[in-house]
Order: structure tokens, then sequence, then C-alpha cells
């Protein structure tokens, strides 16, 4: 407050200030030291933060422009080809949710423990994990009547994808194991592990591909439409992020991640089980992301093949996450727009030439760039009194 | 399994080591350095990439391999950079920013192969003409120490050589001292004046240009082509051989050196037929980093101030 106070007079410059700058090149008077100053605001607004996300993507829009161009390709085709592609009608529009569904739900994976100060990288690995338990209860426990089945899979899937997460975050609380590493070695693990299934013990047994058998009719779930792939998973991830957003803003383990994301040592002070917290928010995290694996086999595929970590959606969680700045409902928004990137990229390759890849530079130069605007809006220019001579 | 235990198949997984162990020194080294300076760079994974990508297009444009290595240098270095400014300057959480630009460059490298080489949706999948090993007059003639020691690629050489070239640098030389005061307590070195952005930019852009010759390696004398999954997890290998090296050099040389043993071993026992899933093996580089991160918990070299960044003025 003292800083604010010793500025106040300051921030009404006096007349004649206004007059020396009056006739002034603008761009000299930013580089003329002493005439402007970069200083660190006391309070950002939730607001600023949400403006400078857009201008980053703005910008985000122009680099990607300028690629497209050196690539030969008018940008305004291109652009025009992504999003006809993402969102052109209603069936593109559809599918964009479609793609969007397993997104939401590893992007909150990723949110909820970034929150927490838990760099959970393992989302991908806990996706497979999730589907790997789905199959599992579905292969184990086939009298179950279809109510009680479908809790079963997705409990499966979310206690395997939590189990995997729990594999790192014991090893963190109990001997301080760099969680990143472990959970970026993990998903490696588990890559292997699912080749072994469909190859060994769960490969189907009427072809030479290393795929699960087809699951039966009465394990699909529900789709919304007759013309769509949307399915009741995505009606479950919305739900996840109300939960998610209760539970971090309404709790006591919400209130306790919080608090050890911002300093471990004070929350420890202050009464939090530091290590307690850790493997729940882990857990949590991984069975969001099983929950998505649950999704994509039970909605979409009905089988576990090669291709199916192949979508990498635990890695574009994390970039969800953080472009979304780590708020719930944030990540439902990014996710739509980086299923219509992926969804329309297919479309921009086959109208345009332009190589569908391109939605991972897109990826990697908005979550740039919005790291960049979120410092740049703690700070302001501000003008500041002049010295003459 | 009595035919593993022949002379040329050991002889094999000892010279193997070397050459598996090569893109991994260079890169732990390098991100020895900027660990050092208090900046945790976790783009590895993608910086490598990336210098696999740009080091492969110049080597198969120009048809120079030493150019190759050149074009590597500066895709990693213009990672490393960017980095640099993220953290260094703007002091974004170095995690985070690890991260994106992780992303950055393994989207980077696929978007940019592709619109190179792809035509009408496939990939012709190029080659060059790979680095042959240079073998060492007379003592490549040495029966197995030749082989295994004097007959390697350059880059093998100079990866070995750069862990006496680094443990020198950051202990020996007034700059790498510096660095590693930095990284340790950097109010102590602002207010003895000694600049703390310029030398982690140094650092943090040296430690790209060396992940990127590590990529290099893999594309220009290990393997004659990129494709996407090239790095296979090496990166990320390499910052777990920093910690588990407890930031030093001469540890960073054995932990690469056993990474290498046990993955050269593995292959070896692939090849000869073992009855073993071999998705085991190909999981086993991973579970043993975990195990080793697990059981080397020693972090008393560790920079102190390492992912912490300084602002001049604020505690």
């Amino acid at each position: 407050m003292s800083e604010q106070v010793a500025d106040a007079p300051q921030d009404s410059p006096r007349p004649d200030d206004h007059e020396a700058g009056a006739g002034r090149d603008p761009l000299s008077m930013l580089f003329q030291p002493g005439a402007w100053r970069l200083e660190r605001r006391l309070h950002t607004r939730p607001v600023y933060e949400l403006y400078a996300t857009l201008i980053a993507l703005a910008i985000t829009a122009v680099i990607i422009g300028l690629l497209v161009i050196i690539v030969g390709v008018s940008p305004l085709d291109a652009f025009a080809s992504l999003y006809e592609g993402a969102f052109g009608n209603r069936e593109s529009a559809l599918e964009t949710l479609v793609q969007a569904t397993p997104l939401i739900l590893t992007g909150l994976c990723a949110a909820i423990a970034f929150r927490a100060g838990v760099w959970n990288i393992g989302g991908q690995g806990q996706f497979i994990a999730g589907a790997i338990g789905t199959w599992w209860v579905y292969d184990t426990m086939p009298g179950l009547p279809a109510p009680v089945l479908f809790v079963a899979m997705f409990a499966g899937a979310a206690v395997f994808g939590a189990v995997w997460a729990t594999v790192a975050s014991v090893l963190l609380v109990r001997y301080g194991t760099n969680e990143i590493l472990t959970t970026v070695m993990l998903n490696f693990v588990i890559d292997s592990g699912l080749s072994w299934l469909l190859s060994g013990p769960w490969q189907a047994n009427d072809t030479p591909y290393s795929q699960t058998e087809r699951m039966v009719e009465s394990t699909f779930l529900p789709r919304f439409f007759d013309d769509s792939r949307l399915h009741l998973g995505f009606a479950l991830a919305l739900v996840m992020v109300a939960v998610v957003h209760f539970l971090v803003r309404r709790t006591t383990l919400g209130f306790e991640l919080r608090a050890i994301g911002v300093n471990k040592q004070a929350a420890s002070y202050k009464g939090v089980s530091v290590g307690a917290a850790i493997i729940a928010v882990m857990a949590i995290s991984g069975a969001l992301a099983g929950l998505a694996g649950a999704g994509e086999l039970l909605g979409l595929h009905h089988r576990i093949n090669f291709e199916f970590g192949g979508q990498a959606v635990g890695f574009t969680g994390i970039i969800v996450a953080l472009v979304a700045r780590l708020h719930p409902a944030g990540v439902i928004v990014v996710a739509v727009a980086f299923a219509g990137l992926i969804n329309g990229a297919t479309q921009m390759q086959v109208g345009t030439g332009i190589p569908a890849a391109l939605v991972d530079v897109i990826e990697g130069v908005a979550l740039v760039l919005v790291l960049l605007a979120a410092v740049a809006c703690r700070y302001r220019l501000r003008k500041i009194a002049h010295h003459h001579g | 399994m009595e035919d593993f235990f022949t002379y040329s198949v050991i002889l094999g997984i000892f010279v193997a080591t070397f050459k598996i162990a090569t893109p991994l020194l260079i890169a732990a080294t390098g991100e020895l350095v900027a660990e050092s300076s208090g900046i945790l760079n976790l783009s590895l994974e993608g910086t490598m990439t990336l210098g696999a990508f740009t080091g492969f297009l110049v080597a198969n444009e120009t048809g120079n391999l030493w150019l190759g290595l050149v074009g590597a240098a500066v895709g990693g270095g213009a990672l490393g950079l960017l980095m640099a400014v993220m953290t260094a300057t703007v002091k974004v959480n170095q995690i985070v920013a690890g991260l994106a630009l992780n992303i950055l460059g393994l989207g980077g490298a696929f978007f940019w192969y592709r619109s190179v080489y792809e035509e009408g949706g496939a990939v012709a999948f190029p080659t060059v003409d790979r680095f042959q090993t240079a073998t060492v007059p007379l003592l490549s003639d040495i029966p197995a120490v030749g082989e295994v020691f004097f007959d390697q690629h350059w880059l093998t050489y100079f990866g070995v050589l750069m862990v006496p070239a680094t443990f020198i640098f950051l202990n020996r030389t007034k700059y790498g001292l510096e660095l590693r005061s930095i990284g340790h307590n950097p109010e102590a070195c602002d207010m003895r004046g000694v600049g703390i952005i310029s030398r982690q930019y140094t650092a943090v852009i040296y430690g790209g240009v060396m992940a990127g010759l590590g990529g290099a390696y893999l594309s220009l004398a290990g393997g004659n082509q990129f494709f996407d999954d090239i790095v296979a997890g090496r990166g990320w290998i390499a910052l777990a051989i920093v910690i588990f090296g407890n930031w030093r050099a001469s540890w960073i040389l054995g932990g690469s050196l056993l990474f290498g043993f046990l993955e050269a071993t593995q292959l070896s026992l692939q090849a000869s037929g073992v009855d073993l899933p071999y998705q085991l093996l190909l999981a086993l580089p991973f579970i043993l980093t975990i195990v080793a991160l697990v059981l080397n918990r020693s972090r008393s070299q560790v920079p102190l101030a390492l992912t912490i960044p300084y602002h001049r003025g604020e505690r």
C-alpha cells in the first residue's frame, strides 16, 4: 500500500509535461529513459487476463497467417477452410464437440494438478490406463446388468487412471522424486504395457492385428443425434467441469490444493497435510484422464487398438489447461477451439495442401504467447514525470 | 542363451553403449550448464527433435553433413534463445515455459518436415549419406579396446570430451563459477555486479545448441533420416540423467553410459530372440530411469535457485 501512496502524486502529470510531450514522436518518448516506466500492477483484475489471452490469440493468428504465406497459400483460404471444417455446418460442428470431449477431461486433469503445483504430465498415460480399466471391467464382469456395468466400467477407468497417477505421487511424497519425469516415464511404460496386452492376452482371435475384440453393442454410450457421433461422454465431460469447479472453489480439499499450489511450506504451517493433498489431487487428476479413456472407448471406438493412444489427447490436454489459465470453465472453451482446429485441419490439408501438423504449431505458438501475455498483464506502462534539459 | 555370451555379442554391446549414450551425453552436459545458471529447461525433447530435423534439412539440402550440424545447432539454439527470453527476461514459470517450448519444438519439426517433404499427403522419407565412424589410426587396431573406444562417430568423441570440458568450465573458470553462483544465489551475484540475465541467456542458448546437436546425432550419424518419433523420450531421459547425476559432470558420464549399456543389452537380448515379451524390454529404460531417480536421491549439488525467477529488489 505504501508504494501506491508514494506514487500517487505522479499519477496526474503536470500540465507542462503534456506540452513537452505533445510535439514529440511517441516512439522516441518510449525509449527515452525516464519518460515511461514499466511497473508491476498491485492488483491485476481477472478481466485483464482475459483481454491479454485474446490479444495473444490474435497475434497467434497473425504469426500463423505469415507461416501459411511462406508455405505458399493464401492465409484467408487456409483459415476459411480451417473454419469450414471445424464449425462450417452442423455436421462438422458436432464432430468438433466429439473431438473436444476427451480434451475437456484431459484438460481438467492437467488444470487441477497444476493448480496444486503438482506437474502431472502423465495425462496421456492415465488416459490409456482408463481405457485399460474399462476393458478390464468389461472383460472380467460380463454378467452385470447394463446400468451397473456402465457404472462399473467408468469406475474402473477412474480407478485405473488414478492408480497410474498415484505411482508418481507416492514417489513424489515418499522420496521426492520429480513428478514431471516420473509421469513422463510412466506414459512410455504404459504404451508398452498396452502394446503387450493387445498382442497377447487381449488380442482378438479373428485378426492378425494388435487389437481387442469389438465390444458388444449394449455397452455403446447413447448418442444424441442420429446423424452425429456425439455421445453421452460429452455431457459427462461437462458435468465433470462443474464437479471440478465446485471441488476447487467450495471444498476443503479445494482450498488445500490451491494453498499448496501457492506455497507448500506456508500451507503446511497452516495445518494442511501437503503429502495427503498431493496424493488426493493426483488421484483425482488421473481419474479425470481415465474417464476420458472410458468415454473414447465406449462412445467412439468400441475396441482398443494400436492407434488408440495416437490421438495424444493427454498431451493436448496440458496445452488446453495452460491456455485456459487453469480455469475449469475456460477448459471447455479452449478444448472446443482446439478440437475445431484438429477437426478443421484435415479439411484444410485436403483443400489447400497445408500439412495438418500446422495444428501442432498453432498450439505451441498460442501457448507461448498466452504465457507471455499473462505476465505482461501484470505490468503497466506508465508515463512518469519528465525532467527537462 | 549360451550363444548370447559370445565375444562378438558382448563386444557389440560395449560398442553400442557409447553410440546410445552419445545424444544423452551431449544434451545432458548442455542441460547441466543451463541448470547451473538456475534455469530448468524442460524442452529438451522438443529441442532435440527440432535439432534432428533442422540438421537433417540442412544436410539434405546442401549435401554437407557438417553444415547439417550447424543447422542443428542453430535450430536448437533458437529454441534455447526463446526459452531464455521467456524465463530470464519475462520470468514465466520455468516449468510451464519448458513444456510450451517442448510442444513448439515438436510441432515445428513435424510441420516443417511435412511442408518440405510431403507430396500429395505422403512423405517420401528422404535419407542422407550419414556420418561414418571416425577411426583413430593405430589405436583402433588394439583388439576390443580399439573397436569400443577408437572406432566411433566424431559426435561420440565430442560427447565424451564434453564431460571433462563441462567440469573444467563449471568448476575451474571464472565464467563457469559465476554461472554456478547465479544458480545458487542470484541476489549475492547481483550485488557483486555479476550480470545475471546475460549469463543465463548464454547458458540456456548453449543448452539448446547442445540439445540440437544431440538430436542431430540421431538423424545424421546414428541414423540417416528424420521421423516424428526419432528422439523417442531421450530428451526426458537426458533431463533425468542430470538429476540422477546430482548436477555433476562425471556422474552424468556414468549415468549416460549406464543407460547406454542397459539399452544395448536390451537390444541385443531382443535380437538373440530371448523369450521375453519385447514390450517389457521397450519399457525397461523408462522403468529403470524411475528406479534410478528413486535410488539416487542425493540432491546436495542442486542449484539452490533452480526454477526460482530472480526479480531485482524482491524477495
